[in-house]
């Protein structure tokens, strides 16, 4: 069965909601804790990539449940016919569902990032230390850039797939599996933390280029993909 | 260069894996007709309708509907027709109101956005729907969400509407009221229907022009009245009396002239070669017997009969 707006609308909220408390938790935990401020920004700055991609990740997930649901749901809602009968093409319909399920999943990224910044710099300035950022600057860096490349990226393919399902629960088995794939790059900043709990601020940098190469090639592999795959004849032989 | 009509198929097949759906379909449809394809369950009736709204695409052949061939240009197609898919009771957006139903996809249809009020009006107006425009689609009976589906084929004013079973699951109130509207928007708007149905009744009330399909396959097409004189040479003859109806289908089938005899409640059903010479044999022979007649008349001759004719004919 297709999902139910509220449940969609709740579902999100309460998946974009893990990344903020994430941050928030772990951020109040070492400015309230920490014995000195050298500390506290030495601790600050190596949580930045392993949190920080954590924000990434909670958008994905809920891109590619938007994304699962496009297709199979419009058939499973018996919408799909008159849907199909409009004078859209092949790319237009293709690009529609994309932004109606990436344009959510930008929202909640976008606000999770505000969230977390507005709560980090006020927590900072109740303990008393000189406000920083949380995710920092090459967090966010990876954020904006991957972050909305990988989305387009997972939303085109799960579209795909969603039109090529009989139901939605097919939809979303696939989707479990298929964030994976979406998911490893996004943790590679997580990888330059050394052994001590170091970090190498350029060993950041160049992971997040990697990560930035690996999104911008998945987007252009997955949307090449999509637009020579989508078939309007098999969604409705599946009616 | 040959002129087309509204809708002509050449050759049109599909099949889904070794299941022949379609198959080699030649059909003709004039300009401003209301035309039906009748079958039986299975027959091909909506995989042909979604043929021709192009959303299959043919294994073989193809068909022009108003000038544009579906394979070569679908979104031409797409434009000029409104198609009301089977069951078009159950494809509305439960959650959307009756206005923002029609509202989304005026839009989708390139409807400009300054008419959009005004068609939307226009057409619950007429369906008898605009005191619901803002209750829930899902929140209408099943026939006003019906009308509702018609509605959304009618948006964007196309030439030709495609209808899928347009009565199917309505109560027969609802059913009238909506051959009624086909009747209403053929005379207001002129355009073109295309309705399949296996309820051979409602196309009789409705279509100028029918085509038979069964098992993929078109056994005949033209207009209405004229098969119905072609096929059924043989005419019907309704025999009210009073007595013994088996005694009166016995006498009857005794005749060599009578092909066909059914017995009902109060009178028996015939059909007979060559009325004009063998009516007052017939007749005669039961007086004889003492059976009472109380109306001795002809039954106009239905679709069902012109349907089975010809189903029957193939099969032999």
């Amino acid at each position: 069965m297709a999902l139910k707006v509220s449940y969609v609308k709740y579902g999100l909220i309460g998946t974009a909601a893990i990344g903020p408390i994430m941050v928030i938790a772990t951020v109040g935990l070492f400015v309230f804790t920490a014995p000195s401020p050298a500390e506290l920004y030495v601790l600050m700055q190596m949580m930045s990539p392993t949190i920080s991609p954590m924000l990434g990740l909670v958008a994905i997930i809920p891109a590619s449940l938007i994304a699962a649901n496009a297709l199979v749901g419009e058939r499973e809602q018996n919408t799909l016919e008159p849907l199909l009968c409009t004078p859209l093409t092949d790319r237009e319909l293709l690009v529609g569902k994309v932004l109606s399920s990436f344009i959510p999943s930008i929202v909640l990224l976008l606000g999770s990032i505000l969230v977390s910044e507005i709560a980090t710099i006020s927590m900072f300035l109740i303990a008393g230390f000189q406000p920083m950022l949380f995710p920092d600057v090459a967090g966010l860096v990876l954020l904006l850039t991957a972050g909305p490349l990988m989305i387009l990226a997972m939303n085109s393919i799960m579209i795909l797939i969603s039109g090529r399902v009989a139901r939605v629960y097919e939809a979303y088995q696939v989707s479990g599996a298929s964030v994976m794939i979406f998911i490893l790059p996004m943790i590679l900043p997580m990888l330059t933390l050394d052994a001590t709990g170091g970090i190498d601020i350029e060993a950041v940098w160049l992971s997040n280029i990697i990560t930035i190469i690996i999104a911008a090639t998945l987007f252009v592999v997955t949307w090449a993909l999509a637009f020579s795959r989508f078939n309007r004849d098999r969604m409705v032989s599946l009616v | 260069m040959v002129q087309l009509d509204e809708v002509t198929t050449f050759g049109l097949t599909k099949n889904f894996g070794d299941l022949v759906a379609v198959d080699h379909v030649d059909l003709s449809v004039p300009a401003g007709t209301i035309f039906g394809l009748l079958g039986p369950n299975g027959a091909g009736k909506s995989t042909t309708t979604r043929l021709l709204s192009t959303l299959l695409r043919p294994t073989d052949g193809t068909a022009v509907v108003s000038g544009f061939d579906i394979i070569e240009s679908p979104v031409q197609v797409r434009e000029i027709t409104g198609v009301l898919p089977e069951e078009g009771n159950h494809t509305i957006y439960p959650s959307l109101t009756t206005y923002e139903n029609l509202e989304y996809f005026a839009k989708l249809y390139d409807v400009p956005v300054e008419n959009i009020p005004e068609r939307i009006e226009e057409l619950l107006t007429f369906m008898e729907l605009w005191e619901r425009r803002d209750d829930k689609a899902g929140e209408l009976s099943t026939g006003n969400r019906q009308r509702l589906a018609l509605c959304r084929a009618m948006l964007h004013r196309p030439k030709i509407l495609l209808l899928d079973e347009p009565t199917s699951a309505l109560d027969p109130i609802a059913a009238k009221r909506v051959r009624e509207l086909i009747l209403g928007l053929s005379k207001q708007y002129k355009q073109t229907f295309f309705i399949n149905s296996h309820n051979l009744p409602e196309v009789q009330r409705v279509c100028d022009r029918i085509a038979i399909i069964d098992k993929g396959k078109i056994l005949l097409q033209g207009k209405t009245q004229e098969l119905r004189s072609k096929l059924l040479a043989k005419q019907k003859f309704r025999i009210r009396v009073v007595g013994d109806i088996e005694k009166s289908s016995s006498i009857a089938k005794s005749m060599n002239f009578v092909e066909d005899v059914k017995g009902e409640v109060d009178s028996i059903l015939v059909t007979i070669e060559d009325p004009t010479e063998n009516n007052s044999t017939l007749m005669q022979s039961l007086l004889n017997d003492g059976i009472k007649i109380v109306e001795f008349a002809e039954e106009e001759a239905t679709l069902e009969d012109l349907y089975l004719e010809v189903v029957k004919g193939r099969d032999a």
